[in-house]
């Protein structure tokens, strides 16, 4: 169910096109979507002004005088056709501090009428509230997508065994503070700017991770940090640790710690393969 | 993408033409928009009504730029008005022409006339005292309004910061400046857009659809109410989404692997991008049309896409008033789009 067998081309008005791949949360159909996304960028298609991956599916914006939708579909199940195995993915890997379960995240749950966010999570997956940040902070995180708004991410984990899992809020918050990281289902997501949400809430970084006025030279390319195939990890910080690395950040002399680099999908491969071992002999009467 | 300020070949005082007396529920300067960034989350903004602000534009000399998202120019900036309030003094002589929306544009005490050019001198007040027909006029000034050009344009977004004056809406006490005229002030006096190509704005508007990305999951019956009903634009819309009051419409039963991976709500789908333009409709209820400002990202089917010559239908609806969707195809979409763009040419304008 995962892929389809051939993606899918829709229709979204006279200016896009959407090329879907499939219909899940799975990240080897987000590397499939980059992937195609990279074969169409080297390929270069006359028309074609900008694409957009999202978790499973590639938009495409074209300029309709230059080229026709029939025309471009062909040109892109081309593409499709002779794409071969995929693998590497050039990757960022960047490190974000979080404090957890902070006042602010407290604070926004309580007046939305909304228990304590981590403490929700740890009931209803059976575990506390220390092992929902020692988990979530475990695993590098896999940026899937990117939109909703500027620097507002989704990430996938890349450790097939996290298992914590978080329902969206029954009725959307109003408001939820800026640089808020949340989470729904085994999706982690981002506040850049104070918005409405209905993501549970993890806790807040003290870095900025979109900047209209780009005063860190991280910025220097452009407002927005987050990129679709950028790896994070989350590193827990205390109330203390918040507010030092917000003044340095203030000030100007906060250094964000970014890798270049890339990731091996045989690295998930392997992991996932293990992962699913271990599961088929943990199901009560596998042999 | 930093702001640029462009070099000008004047002195800073002589571009100073208006003076901010109120701002109105929202003017904002817009162009016609930033598009290239959509990956990043950056909505291309821009004015709610292409036609409406090129044609201002082209009267006053300036350049009206090229089609939304996928035009290499933005063209030159101008104020979008929304329904009434905006109140500006004049500081410098110069040719304005109002466009869009009637928000009865008073110079003084005098209407002002719309759709062709008006000299207005020093001490002359500009007001938009309250709205007829349409929700968003524009006032394109010569030369064009300057203010730092950020990732290729100078289109106000409120919601991401940026454009504009300091990414915000105007307010009172800002200074308008405008780059130096295209054309002697002389030259542009007298021009109009003809007749018949002046939009008389009913409040009944017809807007073209492409069905899809998501129609297949709604039942057909739904379909058919989406393509016959009487939408009324509901108060809670912006330049990011217009939101239509009507009956609610049905989805098709999903397969159980959906309902875990996309959400419990049948409107819910596994995020995808959303257009300019794409229709979402969250559990079946008010289709919102994404507009400008809109977000590229989600997760609610898409039963249609507004078909980008009347995203400025859409933009100039007031709430309470009533939308037709109509279902074309993609060429007859990009046919609409041409007779759109080819309309705001030199051709259209006359002489009085």
């Amino acid at each position: 169910m995962t892929f389809y067998r051939e993606a899918v081309y829709r229709p979204l008005g006279d200016l896009y096109l959407t090329v879907e791949f499939g219909d899940e949360l799975n990240l080897l159909l987000n590397f499939r979507v980059i992937a195609f996304d990279t074969a169409l960028r080297a390929t270069s298609i006359p028309g074609v002004t900008e694409t957009i991956p999202t978790n499973r599916s590639l938009g495409i914006v074209y300029d309709p005088f230059v080229t026709t939708h029939e025309r471009l579909v062909g040109q892109l199940k081309e593409i499709e056709q002779r794409m071969g195995e995929i693998k590497e993915l050039p990757s960022r890997h960047i490190t974000i501090p979080i404090w957890y379960n902070d006042s602010w995240s407290q604070e926004c749950a309580k007046a939305h009428g909304a228990p304590n966010n981590l403490e929700y999570m740890a009931e209803i997956n059976h575990t506390s509230v220390g092992d929902v940040i020692r988990a979530h902070a475990a695993t590098e995180w896999w940026v899937s997508a990117v939109g909703f708004q500027p620097a507002c991410y989704q990430a996938l984990p890349l450790d097939p065994a996290f298992s914590v899992s978080a329902p969206k809020y029954p009725r959307p918050r109003k408001w939820t503070p800026e640089r808020i990281l949340c989470q729904a289902g085994k999706l982690t997501s981002f506040y850049p700017v104070r918005s409405p949400g209905g993501y549970q809430l993890l806790g807040r970084t003290p870095i900025e991770l979109y900047d209209p006025k780009q005063q860190n030279r991280v910025f220097r390319d452009g407002p927005v940090l987050p990129r679709v195939s950028d790896r994070h990890t989350y590193v827990p910080i205390d109330e203390a640790t918040y507010w030092q690395i917000r003044r340095q950040y203030e000030a100007g002399a906060y250094e964000y710690q970014i890798r270049e680099g890339s990731y091996r999908l045989q690295d998930y491969l392997d992991k996932l393969a293990v992962h699913n071992r271990r599961r088929v002999q943990q199901a009560p009467g596998s042999v | 993408m930093r702001p640029v300020r462009e070099q000008l070949p004047r002195n800073e005082e002589e571009g100073m033409v208006f003076e901010v007396l109120d701002g109105g529920p929202q003017s904002t300067i817009q162009d016609v928009g930033r598009p290239g960034y959509l990956a990043t989350g950056m909505p291309p903004s821009g004015a709610a009504d292409r036609f409406a602000l090129g044609v201002g534009n082209l009267l006053v000399g300036n350049d009206p730029g090229e089609r939304y998202l996928v035009g290499r120019r933005p063209g030159s900036a101008g104020l979008e008005v929304l329904l009434s309030g905006l109140k500006l003094r004049v500081l410098a002589e110069t040719v304005i022409a109002i466009t869009g929306a009637d928000l009865t544009a008073m110079l003084d005490d005098s209407p002002l006339p719309m759709w062709q050019t008006v000299r207005v001198r020093p001490g002359n007040t500009v007001a938009f005292r309250r709205p007829r027909a349409g929700a968003r006029a524009y006032v394109a000034m010569a030369g064009g309004i300057d203010v730092p050009v950020f990732a290729g344009s100078r289109a106000t977004n409120v919601r991401a910061f940026v454009g504009g004056i300091d990414g915000r809406a105007i307010k009172k006490g800002d200074v308008i400046t405008t780059l130096a005229p295209r054309r002697a002030l002389g030259h542009l006096e007298g021009r109009r857009l003809r007749d018949s190509l002046v939009p008389r704005f009913d409040g009944r508007w017809r807007v073209r659809v492409v069905l899809g990305p998501q129609d297949d999951l709604f039942l057909e019956e739904s379909i058919g109410t989406f393509l016959t009903y009487d939408w009324r634009l509901s108060p809670t819309s912006d330049r990011m989404g217009c939101r239509f009051v009507g009956p609610k419409l049905e989805f098709k039963p999903r397969p159980a692997y959906l309902v875990e991976q996309a959400g419990a709500d049948p409107s819910n789908i596994v995020d995808d991008t959303i257009p300019v333009g794409g229709i979402q409709v969250p559990s079946g209820l008010e289709p919102i049309v994404l507009h400008v400002d809109g977000p590229s990202l989600g997760g609610y089917a898409k039963i249609a896409t507004v078909i980008s010559a009347d995203l400025g239908q859409v933009g100039q609806m007031r709430p309470g008033e009533i939308a037709n969707f109509e279902a074309v195809s993609t060429n007859e979409a990009v046919e609409a789009l041409r007779k759109l763009e080819d309309s705001i040419s030199e051709a259209s304008l006359v002489r009085s």
